[in-house]
């Protein structure tokens, strides 16, 4: 399994596609948490810059497009073997199918931890300075802990389950496509819109699992509780994985 | 060439066999209970139009399509029992398998960090198949010939005692072609299996020991080369000044011929066209036999034949 791990984010580094998205997410990253600040946007006034949770709502919410990005660059480790044809290569080097999967998705996992804490190192510096120059007070709290924390389990929840939908629709476009929109759109519409149906989705149970309802206008009582919004995420992600693991080994390479 | 390697195969000889392998998508019949064996020593080609279903089975093969029915066997093991699989065989399916803006050195590297192969491997096949100089290029650059080397280097990583081979001369100009020839007639000659698909007669007749005509989804020949070129029969191509008395010459002795753009083709041997030009005082500028296999081809490949059923054994090819 090592071997395999290795090939992988060997995969990811030979390219300048990971870098790229990297960079680009960063800088989203950045535009985030810049318009999180209280006073730089309307919507931000729900929380005060004395509050000792600022900072946590502020770098969480710079996992927005991390977020996106993480199940994305998961979404591609397998939708480019298949658009470039290199899956061929890669079952003749492990025919136990099921072996490249969990590699995989353990690659991503891997990956999500340098990427968490690139977006950390970017968010928090960027966080101290504009609540600083705001005049507002740097308090670090438990619940940036907990911030913190949870964001590491979300990016690595976001990048397998992004392994697992990119081995079940191989088409590069549909699966991008399809992330996008769902996650960009859908979900963003309907979490707000109609809430009961809307706190059970990925997003919200991340959103909870990182204390993030404030900050989307809601009350903490209209996201599902911590351990459950962990739970939700972590049960989704499991039935992507399984779903995979029983239909990459049946499925024709042609 | 090869000679830098060790041509003590590590794995031993080995010899793929074919039992009533059967492929059916949906309502199509991709493969329809084909029986084979290809030998250690051997380049036996699996040869036949496009649609035929050469591609199918090579897949079936590999284990990258799973079978309806019959199995597909590596020395008498699937492909996923295999115990490190690219040590043991190699293959080569598709030119465009190579993500563009990776490095043909990455790209091998990959292959070779998965299966735990010697850090050198890479090098030394680049090195063997003419690409080292490209090694640090990005494959997106290369023409379709570089990729099939490449390809073909990706395949020799682990020194395989066998060798699969997916129309493995496409895109690659004349002396690319040559240069395959020779490479795979070199792997053979060590002791190798080698099985490739081609669906070009001209290419198989310098290459192949042994053909397996497919055509409709079955297997209808399976046969030495020099078999079905004694089956073909013999032929001529003569060149002449006097195209005109020649032909009423053949026409005369009821030989038939035709007009090709390499002179005039005769379905007589080289001696009784020669004899005849002679007594007819009619100069000839070249004169050379040829075995018409491009015709029994055709013959074999689109007229309709029921499935081939032949004992088949690990020892000997089907016959």
């Amino acid at each position: 399994m090592k071997a395999l791990l290795d090939a992988e984010l060997l995969k990811m580094r030979s390219t300048r596609a990971t870098a790229l998205l990297v960079l680009a997410t960063l800088v989203l990253a950045v535009l985030t948490v810049a318009t999180s600040v209280p006073g730089v946007m309307e919507e931000n006034s729900s929380i005060s810059l004395d509050d000792p949770d600022l900072l946590a709502m502020m770098v969480g919410n710079g996992f927005g497009a991390p977020q996106v990005l993480m199940t994305l660059l998961g979404v591609l480790a397998f939708t480019q073997e298949f658009r470039y044809g290199t899956v061929t290569s890669t079952y003749l080097g492990e025919p136990r199918r099921m072996r490249v999967l969990v590699a995989k998705g353990l690659s991503l996992a891997l990956a999500s931890v340098v990427i968490t804490i690139l977006t950390l190192a970017v968010t928090l510096t960027l966080s101290i300075a504009l609540i600083r120059s705001q005049d507002g007070n740097v308090t670090v709290a438990a619940q940036f802990w907990q911030t913190v924390a949870a964001g590491f389990v979300v990016m690595a929840a976001y990048g397998v389950a992004g392994v697992a939908i990119g081995a079940l629709i191989p088409n590069q476009i549909a699966a991008v496509v399809g992330v996008l929109i769902w996650m960009l759109a859908i979900e963003q519409m309907v979490i707000p819109l109609l809430p009961d149906v809307g706190r059970w989705m990925p997003f919200a149970a991340a959103s909870s699992l990182m204390q993030l309802g404030p900050s989307y206008g809601f009350f903490d009582d209209q996201l599902l509780p911590v351990p459950l919004g962990g739970l939700v995420l972590v049960v989704y992600t499991a039935a992507a994985v399984v779903l995979a693991l029983r239909i990459t080994p049946k499925r024709d390479v042609l | 060439m090869t000679s830098a390697r060790s041509t003590a195969l590590r794995g031993g000889l080995m010899t793929i066999e074919l039992r009533g392998l059967t492929k059916r998508f949906g309502d199509v019949l991709a493969v329809d209970n084909l029986s084979a064996v290809a030998q250690p020593g051997q380049v036996t080609a699996l040869l036949g139009p496009n649609g035929a279903g050469k591609t199918t089975t090579l897949r079936m093969l590999l284990g990258l399509v799973a079978p309806s029915g019959g199995t597909a066997t590596f020395g008498g093991r699937r492909y996923i029992e295999l115990p490190d699989p690219v040590r043991q065989v190699g293959a080569v399916l598709e030119a465009s398998g190579y993500h563009p803006g990776r490095t043909a050195l990455d790209h091998l590297r990959i292959l070779a960090t998965a299966s735990r192969l010697p850090k050198d491997a890479p090098m030394r096949v680049l090195d063997e198949t003419g690409l080292a100089e490209a090694a640090r290029r990005r494959v997106g650059g290369f023409s379709l010939g570089m990729r099939q080397r490449l390809g073909i280097a990706a395949a020799m990583l682990g020194d395989p005692a066998v060798l699969v081979l997916d129309e493995p001369t496409n895109g690659l100009d004349p002396p690319g072609v040559r240069w395959l020839r020779g490479y795979v007639r070199a792997l053979a000659d060590e002791g190798r299996t080698v099985l490739l698909s081609s669906h070009a007669l001209s290419e198989v007749e310098l290459i192949a020991d042994h053909v397996l005509v497919m055509a409709h989804a079955r297997l209808l020949r399976s046969s030495s080369l020099a078999a079905l070129r004694a089956e073909a029969g013999v032929g001529s191509r003569v060149r002449t000044p006097d195209p005109e008395r020649l032909g009423a010459a053949l026409d005369a002795a009821g030989l038939s011929h035709r007009r090709t753009d390499e002179g005039v083709a005769v379905d007589a041997t080289p001696e009784q066209v020669g004899e005849l030009a002679a007594l007819h005082r009619i100069v000839l500028h070249g004169l050379e036999g040829t075995a018409d296999l491009e015709k029994a081809f055709f013959r074999l490949t689109q007229e309709p034949h029921p499935p081939v059923e032949r004992p088949l054994t690990a020892e000997g090819v089907l016959s």
